[in-house]
């Protein structure tokens, strides 16, 4: 059998990379928790995201009411979320479940952003770093993500 | 943005209505309920359903111990079009 070095697929395929791994050193009952998605939430008086692709991301406080939040994202069916901020950004689910003892409590801050394309590279180095930086400062335990 | 958070330090987990496209990007926490793209949380106005899908994703937290784990959710919703 012949054996041709350097010979590489002309068609590109998606590489999944390593998967980072923090482990969880606390029980569920003791962490502050954060939501952070893609989905394009924001505040009703915040500016909305450009459907065309942007990278900046929205701070959400842990002390808004659900219903001065609204979605603005060009890459999904808004109907559902329109209807209810919490099918895709569960704030009054997390607040029930600090008050049932579940997590401590829901982070003073929490974080929309439109995913969905745009510049990749950016969200990489700028945009995701930049929203960790901010969770880490406030001592958040956890965050569940959602628009996966 | 999970590969981000995770960098920084701090455990991370996200509810997927798409999970080969999120297994292809590595994350660490995945559940998949039966969701559409616009509800990964439940049907809107479904206290019951978006309650069982937060606690039992943020539970995940606790129990997945192997990186990259994706845990199918008993809940589904479809939505009307």
């Amino acid at each position: 059998m012949s054996v041709v070095k350097g010979l590489q697929s002309e068609i590109f395929v998606p590489i999944t990379p390593p998967v980072v791994w923090t482990p969880v050193t606390k029980p569920l009952s003791e962490m502050t928790v954060a939501l952070a998605t893609a989905a394009g939430v924001h505040l009703k008086s915040d500016k909305r995201f450009n459907f065309a692709g942007d990278t900046s991301f929205r701070v959400i406080t842990g002390d808004i009411p659900s219903d001065e939040l609204m979605v603005s994202h060009g890459g999904y069916d808004n109907g559902d979320v329109n209807k209810d901020i919490n099918c895709m950004f569960p704030i009054d689910r997390m607040r029930e479940l600090a008050d049932e003892g579940i997590i401590k409590a829901l982070a003073p801050v929490n974080f929309g952003f439109m995913g969905g394309g745009g510049d990749v590279r950016y969200f990489t180095e700028e945009t995701g770093p930049e929203i960790a930086k901010q969770l880490v400062e406030h001592n958040v335990d956890a965050v569940l993500l959602t628009a996966g | 943005m999970q590969r981000a958070i995770e960098e920084a330090g701090i455990p991370t987990v996200i509810i997927a209505a798409l999970p080969p496209v999120v297994r292809q990007s590595g994350s660490p926490r995945v559940s998949a309920p039966l969701v559409p793209m616009g509800a990964n949380a439940g049907e809107p106005n479904n206290v019951d359903m978006q309650k069982a899908i937060t606690k039992e994703t943020l539970q995940l937290l606790e129990t997945i111990e192997t990186p990259g784990r994706i845990v199918s959710l008993p809940y589904e919703y479809i939505a009307v079009v």
